[in-house]
């Protein structure tokens, strides 16, 4: 009788109701906006017009002057009293021209929004008062937002320092050294110089990103005894924290950065170390008061959540059998000024490269990227990091082979599928565990595909265009340290402490800083199928730095990974000690095995009248550490670290179907079916939230949403009446299947999710538009996806047929 | 400074404001009632900070203080009554109709208006509903449902 797996899989995989909803659904969440401090002081941003401009003088005396003002502070002042920006703990270990810079910025804008000087002001609407009196002097100065122009010779320099725009350039493929990578290179070109099918294009994807509801806050308060108190909406308050340490020149007992329990979400946003954490800061320890910042939604797309803006110039030579036997790219990133801690933008990019192959059983690959600085906000991380582009690009090559092969997409991917795990990609990544081809059919087991071809010729008959398009992808599930060191000098383990509560409660503190996925839940899910107690018996804790144990952050799809397993780990420790004295105090000799976990007892299961309560036997532990096993001592309590071996993944395919009007090139996505690999399932809603959110912001992403710089460098985007979000009225419902694999890497079968997951989505729609309108044979290799667009190209087509 | 006279949740306040204060201020700031929240500049797109003026839904940010002088106004904090959640806010918890929760205030004010308005709406009524509330974490598919399971549970209840 296994007792503790009955009990396991009552909690495992239930759609259990959020403990975090109670407090969020009536007006009680806590968010940064809402923390208040007394005597707390308002801070404002001023920041540039320009895109590139010299500061010739500030002049602050009327914003000074205004009642309430209580300071303001500029890049002068800032350079001089803390250290800037460029400090080891935010530095990626890869080979790139890092620049230098101020919290504030000194001498130069380089982008349109660079903070420039903050007015601090009793009150709220006064410091906004301020800050437009101060007076800023620029000297305009050339500008380059062209990510190919600013690489060319004699193109504007954004960093005067530095000799071109070239920050990071990286050959991804062919061996460490440059003589194995040309010799690489040439093998790849002779399979070129002999395929039947080569298919070259250039794609370009626009820059947007996903923009979290809540925008970015500080919050610091000064105390002579205590140092610094800073509550920062944040994905990894742990390296927040040693970044003020480190800049601010603050001893470490004297720092402590709580990321509030509720953040309105953060994919990736709030995950890099920002300017304003340090001026903020700053400002807080001079004027010995709290001091706020609440970002507004101008400064916020302005600033931060603008990602992909790639060119990717892929070549795929294939047999005319569709085989596919090399990939080719040379990518471009349009980084901005490479200004932001822990990722320079550039990481974005390089592990999109990483990620290019996808799931395809390429023979050679010859990868590329250079990344140009430019004058537009530096890129920051945005959910399906680093690979939206580069997902799009593969995706739509694979149906341009498909077609030009003469066979269905569909069947194309799957013959070139990795077909049995692990797997090392052509640039190197890892494939742990999973069944690709399991997860496909699985897919095609959604639709009829004849049918719908039969259905697709009806309709054509009838003047109406319908598409099916397909996508799939593999999604890295939580990183390992073996790939987070390198890349963001930071560690990948998952990291818990696990406290039993003598009133037979458990409390989890988590290193991890969570913005709406419900760490809470899953984590109380987890806790009560190991002790046999129900989730409401526990509380989960995360964010304060000064409560949890070290880790790395919300990041990569972490929890249902890492920060699980290091919960299961504690706990596995606790229970093995509970065991202990419990059989010591039975008199018996009984392993850990021996004793079930259930509904709020232990039982020995050699004599199951033979049983304490969970409360009677931690309190007895706890609070009575009297006649103990030899060599045992008293309390409840266990931190743990989990590290898996090697980075692990997940994986999806998706298909939709869409009907497209020739007549305006306006389209309605009629269908959208995905399957899933997400290992087992901790709770269903929680997975099935993560999946819909995803796929929908790639939709927005790929259809609406668009950062638009002028060739001046203006930023005309910032508000969301022209950085358009997809409404409900603007997407469809979505179907979601799984065909999930354990991952055998965690304790509990579970697998990371939900983080990568956007990046199917361009490839799955676009393809389903240009099979929609392969009459006109129009090929998509350009995002945003407007209907404007499709229409001049139709008509095009249109024009070259008659 | 100004004197007004607002009732908020059925309490009537009497507070002297400057007369640019925005009602969202006032409720946040003033009244500390801070389930209403701001997503955007001011523009009344996000429709976090969504209340009801006189029972009807409205964007706090779009309104001073001064003009809801000798209204009612009901935020989020409002809707469940000692201690019991209205059907809406349940179903929104029973259907995971929220991930970080920060738009969710706005759009349980949204659609507690526009379900007394719409008893019987189609999954097309609610999304065109919700146009003026946006969510980034769910793709809306949630949302969608929650509401229409409450929409059930309110008729079933009133039959």
């Amino acid at each position: 009788m296994d007792i503790t797996v009955q009990d396991s899989k009552r909690w495992m995989g239930a759609r259990l109701e959020r403990k975090e909803d109670l407090r969020l659904v009536t007006g009680q969440g806590k968010y940064l906006a809402d923390i208040v401090l007394p005597g707390m002081l308002h801070a404002v941003f001023v920041r540039s017009e320009y895109a590139h401009a010299r500061i010739t003088g500030i002049d602050v005396a009327a914003a000074r002057a205004l009642p309430g003002v209580v300071d303001v502070i500029t890049g002068d002042e800032i350079r001089t009293r803390v250290k800037s920006m460029r400090q080891p703990v935010v530095l990626p270990n890869l080979p790139a021209k890092y620049p230098d810079y101020h919290a504030l910025a000194v001498d130069k804008v380089k982008f349109h929004g660079d903070p420039v000087a903050v007015v601090i002001a009793r009150d709220k609407y006064v410091a906004e008062d301020a800050a437009e009196l101060v007076v800023v002097d620029y000297e305009e100065l050339p500008v380059v937002v062209d990510a190919e122009q600013a690489l060319a010779p004699g193109a504007p320099r954004v960093h005067d320092e530095e000799a071109d725009n070239e920050m990071f350039a990286m050959t991804f493929t062919g061996g460490a050294t440059a003589d194995e990578q040309m010799r690489n290179e040439a093998e790849v070109q002779r399979i070129f110089d002999t395929a039947e099918v080569v298919v070259s294009n250039r794609f370009r994807v626009h820059r947007t990103g996903i923009t979290p509801m809540e925008p970015r806050g500080v919050l610091c308060d000064w105390s002579l005894a205590d140092g610094l108190t800073a509550w920062i909406t944040t994905q990894r308050p742990h390296i927040d924290r040693l970044a003020l340490i480190d800049i601010l020149e603050i001893p470490g007992e004297r720092v402590r950065v709580i990321a509030p329990r509720d953040q309105g979400g953060g994919f990736g946003v709030k995950a890099p170390f920002y300017r304003e954490n340090v001026v903020i800061a700053y400002a807080a320890r001079k004027l010995g008061k709290p001091v706020r910042w609440i970002e507004t939604r101008y400064e916020s797309l302005m600033n931060v959540g603008q990602e992909r803006d790639q060119i990717n110039d892929v070549e795929i030579a294939a047999t005319k059998d569709g085989r596919l036997l090399a990939l080719r790219n040379r990518g471009i990133a349009n980084n901005g000024t490479g200004q932001t801690g822990v990722y320079w933008g550039f990481v974005m990019p390089f592990l999109g490269q990483v990620e290019m192959p996808n799931v395809y059983t390429w023979e050679k690959g010859d990868i590329k990227l250079r990344v140009a600085t430019t004058n537009k906000a530096c890129l920051t991380p945005s959910r399906a990091f680093g690979h939206f582009p580069t997902r799009f690009a593969i995706e739509r090559s694979i149906d341009i082979v498909a077609r030009r092969c003469g066979l269905e997409p569909a069947d194309l991917r799957r013959r070139n599928m990795v077909p049995k795990l692990p797997y090392t990609t052509i640039t190197g990544e890892y494939f742990d565990s999973g069944d690709f081809l399991k997860v496909w059919d699985s897919l095609l087991r959604q639709i009829d595909l004849p049918a719908f071809r039969r259905e697709q010729v009806a309709a054509r008959a009838h003047g109406r265009y319908l598409g099916i398009g397909f996508a799939c992808g593999a999604e890295l599930s939580g990183v390992a340290s073996e790939l987070l060191v390198p890349m963001e000098n930071q560690p990948g383990y998952g990291a818990a402490t696990v406290r039993v509560d003598p009133r037979g409660k458990v409390l989890i503190f988590g290193g991890d800083a969570p913005g709406g996925q419900g760490h809470e839940t899953t984590v109380a899910q987890v806790v009560a199928s190991i002790f046999g107690i129900d989730p409401s018996d526990t509380l989960v804790t995360t964010g304060d730095t000064g409560a949890t144990p070290f880790g790395a952050g919300t990041i990569g799809a972490r929890a249902g990974s890492y920060f699980v397993s290091a919960v299961h780990k504690a706990c596995a420790e606790l229970k093995e000690k509970i065991t202990h004295v419990l059989a010591h105090d039975l008199g018996v000799r009984a392993t850990t095995e021996e004793f079930a976990f259930t509904n709020g007892d232990v039982i020995y299961l050699r004599d199951p009248s033979r049983r304490k309560t969970f409360r009677e036997i931690v309190e007895r532990i706890i609070m009575f550490p009297v006649n103990l096993p030899e060599g045992e001592v008293g309390g409840l309590e266990a931190t743990a670290f989990f590290e898996a071996a090697k980075p692990m993944i997940c994986f999806n395919a998706d298909f939709c179907i869409v009907e497209v009007r020739p007549e305006t090139g306006e389209f309605t996505i009629k269908r959208w079916a995905t399957s899933e690999d997400v290992g087992n399932v901790i709770n269903q809603n929680i997975v099935d939230g993560q999946m819909h959110g995803a796929i929908v912001q790639g939709l927005s992403n790929a259809i609406f949403e668009e950062f638009i710089y002028t060739d001046e460098g203006q930023q005309l985007t910032a508000d969301f009446e022209h950085y358009k979000l997809a409404t409900a009225a603007d997407v469809p419902d979505i179907e979601l299947s799984y065909a999930s694999t354990p991952c055998p890497h965690t304790p509990l079968g579970t697998r990371g999710i939900g983080e990568g997951r956007p990046s199917s989505v361009p490839g799955a729609l676009c393809n389903a538009i240009c099979d929609a309108l392969s009459p006109f044979g129009i090929e998509v290799t350009e995002l945003p996806l407007r209907p404007s667009t499709l229409w001049a190209q139709i008509r095009d087509a249109q024009a070259r047929q008659h | 400074m100004q004197t007004v006279r607002i009732t908020v949740n059925g309490t009537q306040y009497e507070e002297a404001v400057p007369p640019r204060m925005l009602l969202v201020d006032f409720l946040r700031e003033r009244l500390a009632l801070t389930g209403t929240h701001v997503g955007c500049t001011y523009e009344g797109v996000c429709g976090a900070c969504t209340v009801h003026l006189d029972g009807e839904a409205v964007k706090s940010c779009m309104l001073l203080a001064v003009q809801a002088d000798g209204h009612a106004v009901t935020t989020v904090e409002g809707l469940s009554s000692n201690g019991d959640l209205s059907v809406l806010q349940q179903s929104f918890r029973e259907h995971h109709g929220l991930q970080c929760g920060f738009c969710t205030p706005g759009i349980l004010m949204n659609m507690t208006d526009f379900l007394a308005r719409h008893p019987e709406p189609s999954d097309d009524d609610i999304r065109h509903g919700l146009i003026g509330n946006l969510c980034r974490c769910t793709g809306y598919v949630h949302i969608v449902k929650a509401v229409r399971e409450a929409a059930k549970t309110l008729a079933g209840g009133a039959g």
